[in-house]
């Protein structure tokens, strides 16, 4: 049953790879402008043939593509137009470590400082500490987290003069971009745990644990958050992919050499290399981690079973 | 007491040297150049800017993707020397040509280069260089994003369209290795200025290495004020003083240019990691003019004579009437606007050139297209849309904006419905699909500026000519601009044709003037230089090109005692 679970995810993760492979490459080559308009004057229509010979952009966009796959099973993701002394898989070898690193400490730290803070609001509901949890993590949600940037760099930066405005390389740099990356997804962990402890909290099982003498700390512990998790993966899943494929407001704001801002400046580049890199990759990861977190459902949960009909 | 006598020992040598160091001489940076006496000591002569994402410092490998921070600050081509430099009056100083002469015909020009000039690696810079750097420019192969340029040049446009080989181009070795030959298509007496953009790539790493070879310190080769001393990809550039460079060496001994989104080049310069700043908001204007710290080191300059105008379809309907043309240009109060929108950033323009640029004459063209509602409004009416009925809803493109641009544009909309009763949108386009759509001359109505390439009306009305990105069409204007520019013996005519030229654009309202951007330009109090004082019409400013080795203003900037107290 798993083996046969497992290879109907293998092709759907492959048939999503080739759709999303297509729709991206028709849309950007639909969108009107390419990577050799200048901003300034017309090319001359010679030059621009040229430019469009070099990067074999004149063929018709099947070619192109069938090309394109061609050399990606290969290997050869191509030469970004941003950064023609690289190939694609070179920048996304240098730049992504870096989203992945900054990305690691954002869900280590929203996850378990907002897994804590979300229980204590939801063991001391209705408490002053409850509405202050509560008010800080709505405002986590809606404050843009590019605000919270600046707010930082002001602070921190201009007027205490106590960190740089930003750079890579040194540990101190990773004060303000962690803090203004984590708020968010910090506030939202912290308000879905504590309607989850509050609900797994009501329920019969935890009165019965209560009643066998069990502490009300171990409870909360054992059952409780074990039940709570459960919701929890249903809000890991989105937002695992996105904090490790980068912010291109953080990175820029930052001046951290990262993935993210690659997201938006090989759109609006026409930089098409670029543009399918980015696309497959961000499909690829959320591919994965969805399927990741459908196994984990089956560790946590155990009333969700691969193949199981509903009775 | 041994370890006190001997740091009272080492205290009074440093003295000793500090004062007699003074005495006998003064204190020299890292290639020799003796500092100014208020100078900091050498190990502070840095100068630290945030540039955007570039690819190459190199002027001939992508005019595009080089740092630079602001329009007319380029950040780049300080690894090579171009035959001319320009100063802080504009004006052509000799770089790696000493001397040039032109053929009686003026089309064919000769440049004596300076024979003591040699490239980092030890070998002489010479005509080959610049012969190999010229040919990369128009070969078909490589597509040079610049490549319209130097359409002057016998053969350019051939070689570019593929239709000759690149060796048979008007740039050629003459007698010896020390002289350039340069021929033109016609005379062409705007071209020591075009020469601007003549930094030399090195021909030997070149063919050995690629155009590239200046983003890698290993392969790096320099004939300008700097080398390369890291290139650190997505995060910064550091270049330091060229030991071997035969110029005016710089004071400042290293430059540190950092990648980075503009938008934080204030809070960056607020912080004192950064000497220079040019991006500001809205908001930090009013915070620049509210601080009189900051309002000291605020100054406002040309920039590259950057012109924002409002442009048609004039081949289409509603747009090919001329008189709908000239209601519009009657209704846009320009003094209106830089009052209360534009403030600093720009001056109300009449004309294409601005007040500074060669050929200009605002005062002639004022009346034109002044500001009178009344004569719009009948205009408009005379054109068969009295009170704007009848007139389709139009939408302004602007060219992705940010903020100014946005309420310039917006401004403007409130004008043309108040003062002709026409509704427009003004939706804000992304650059490629705006410029997409310009040069296809598929858009309607738009907003969008140009600045200049080199300091001659030919450039900048040369735009106008048909053919371009605009879709306005006036034979006399053709006629004229193509005559002045190249007009050989009589300068005096030749800039009243081109002021002819620029009189019949703002007539036959080719395009609606707005403004002329004066873009501010910040730098610390610590930063001294003759560069940074006012120029012959007495504005002190970071003037075009900035910190480029097009630029002399390298030559003369240093940084003072002063520094201790902002740097940390």
């Amino acid at each position: 049953m798993t083996g046969r679970y497992l290879l109907s995810r293998g092709v759907g993760f492959v048939a999503t790879l080739v759709a999303v492979s297509v729709l991206a490459f028709l849309l950007m080559h639909a969108v009107p402008g390419g990577p050799f308009d200048e901003t300034h004057s017309p090319l001359p229509p010679a030059a621009k043939a040229n430019m469009l010979r070099k990067y074999a952009l004149d063929r018709p966009v099947w070619v192109q593509y069938s090309h394109y796959v061609w050399r990606a099973l290969h290997g050869d993701f191509g030469i970004p137009y941003q950064s023609p002394t690289e190939t694609v898989l070179g920048l996304l070898a240098r730049v992504w470590p870096v989203t992945l690193r900054l990305g690691a400490i954002v869900v280590t730290l929203s996850f378990t400082l907002g897994l804590a803070l979300g229980i204590l609001a939801a063991v001391r509901h209705d408490t002053w500490l409850d509405t202050l949890l509560t008010f800080l993590a709505t405002l986590g949600i809606t404050v843009p987290n590019f605000i919270v940037a600046i707010w930082l760099i002001v602070i921190l930066s201009v007027h205490l003069h106590w960190l740089p405005t930003g750079g890579w390389g040194d540990a101190r740099l990773l004060i303000m971009p962690a803090i203004a990356y984590s708020l968010q997804p910090l506030a939202i962990v912290a308000r879905y745990t504590r309607v989850a402890v509050l609900e797994a909290l009501a329920g019969e099982y935890v009165r019965t644990a209560m009643a066998k003498g069990l502490s009300p700390s171990r409870v909360v512990l054992r059952h409780v958050l074990r039940n709570a998790l459960i919701p929890m993966l249903t809000l890991l899943g989105p937002l695992v992919p996105d904090l490790f494929t980068g912010s291109i407001f953080i990175e820029f704001t930052f001046r951290i050499p990262g993935l993210g801002k690659f997201f938006v400046t090989s759109i609006f580049q026409r930089d098409y290399p670029m543009i399918m890199a980015t696309v497959l990759l961000v499909a690829v990861v959320w591919s994965l981690v969805y399927m990741l977190s459908d196994v984990l459902y089956v560790v946590i949960d155990p009333r969700v079973r691969v193949g199981a009909r509903g009775r | 007491m041994s370890v006190y006598r001997s740091t009272l020992l080492g205290m009074a040598v440093v003295l000793a040297i500090g004062f007699g160091g003074g005495a006998l001489g003064a204190t020299t940076n890292a290639v020799g150049k003796p500092l100014p006496p208020d100078a900091a000591p050498p190990d502070q002569q840095v100068l630290t800017g945030l540039t955007q994402p570039a690819t190459t410092l190199d002027f001939f490998v992508s005019v595009y993707k080089r740092p630079e921070n602001i329009d007319g600050n380029s950040w780049s081509d300080d690894l090579s020397t171009p035959l001319v430099r320009l100063d802080k009056n504009f004006a052509l100083i000799p770089a790696a040509a000493t001397s040039w002469d032109v053929s009686s015909d003026g089309q064919t020009w000769t440049f004596h280069l300076d024979k003591t000039q040699v490239w980092s690696d030890g070998t002489p810079v010479t005509a080959d260089d610049f012969v190999a750097t010229f040919r990369l420019g128009a070969d078909p192969k490589v597509a040079w994003d610049f490549a319209w340029f130097f359409g002057a040049i016998k053969g350019w446009d051939d070689a570019v369209r593929g239709a000759i080989p690149v060796d048979q181009i008007g740039v050629r070795r003459g007698e010896d290795p020390y002289t350039l030959v340069v021929t033109t298509k016609a005379p062409a007496p705007y071209l020591p200025g075009m020469m601007l953009y003549s930094p030399p790539l090195n021909a030997r790493a070149l063919a050995k290495y690629g155009p590239f070879y200046n983003t890698d310190p290993k392969t790096s080769v320099s004939s300008g004020p700097y080398v390369l001393q890291e290139w650190t990809k997505d995060q910064q550039i550091v270049l330091v003083a060229n030991p071997t460079y035969r110029g005016v060496k710089p004071y400042i001994q290293k430059v540190v240019l950092k990648f980075a989104d503009l938008q934080t080049e204030f809070l960056a310069y607020l912080s004192n990691e950064v000497d220079v700043a040019a991006n500001f908001s809205p908001a930090d204007l009013e915070m620049i003019d509210k601080t009189p710290g900051l309002r000291a080191q605020y100054h406002q300059g040309f920039g590259d004579f950057r012109t924002y105008y409002l442009g048609f379809d004039t081949m289409n309907p509603p747009f090919n009437n001329l008189k709908v043309r000239q209601a519009f240009s009657h209704a846009i109060d320009r003094e209106g606007l830089v009052q209360a929108v534009i403030k600093r950033q720009g001056i109300a323009a009449y004309g294409f050139l601005m007040p500074g640029f060669p050929g200009s004459h605002q005062d002639d063209l004022k009346s034109i297209q002044a500001y009178d509602p009344a004569t719009a409004k009948q205009l408009l009416a005379e054109a068969g849309y009295p009170a704007g009925q009848g007139f389709p809803k139009l939408e302004l493109w602007l060219r992705g904006e940010r903020a100014l641009g946005q309420a310039v544009g917006n401004a403007i909309a409130a004008m043309l419905s108040q003062n002709l009763g026409i509704q427009v949108d003004v939706p804000n386009k992304e650059t490629k699909l705006f410029m997409d759509t310009l040069n296809s001359h598929k858009l309607q109505f738009y907003m969008v500026s140009y600045g200049m390439d080199y300091l001659d009306p030919s450039n900048m009305l040369g735009i106008w000519v048909s053919g371009g990105r605009h879709a306005w069409k006036n034979d006399t204007f053709d006629r004229l601009v193509g005559t002045a520019s190249s007009m050989v013996g009589s300068p005096e005519k030749r800039m009243a044709m081109f002021h002819e030229a620029e009189k019949t654009l703002v007539s036959d309202v080719g395009f609606i003037p707005i403004y002329f951007v004066t873009p501010g330009f910040m730098w610390k109090p610590y930063l001294h230089g003759d560069a940074l004082t006012p120029d012959k019409i007495g504005v002190a400013a970071w003037h075009w090109p900035g910190w480029d080795g097009l630029s002399t203003l390298h030559q003369s900037v240093y940084v003072t005692q002063d520094v201790s107290k902002y740097r940390r």
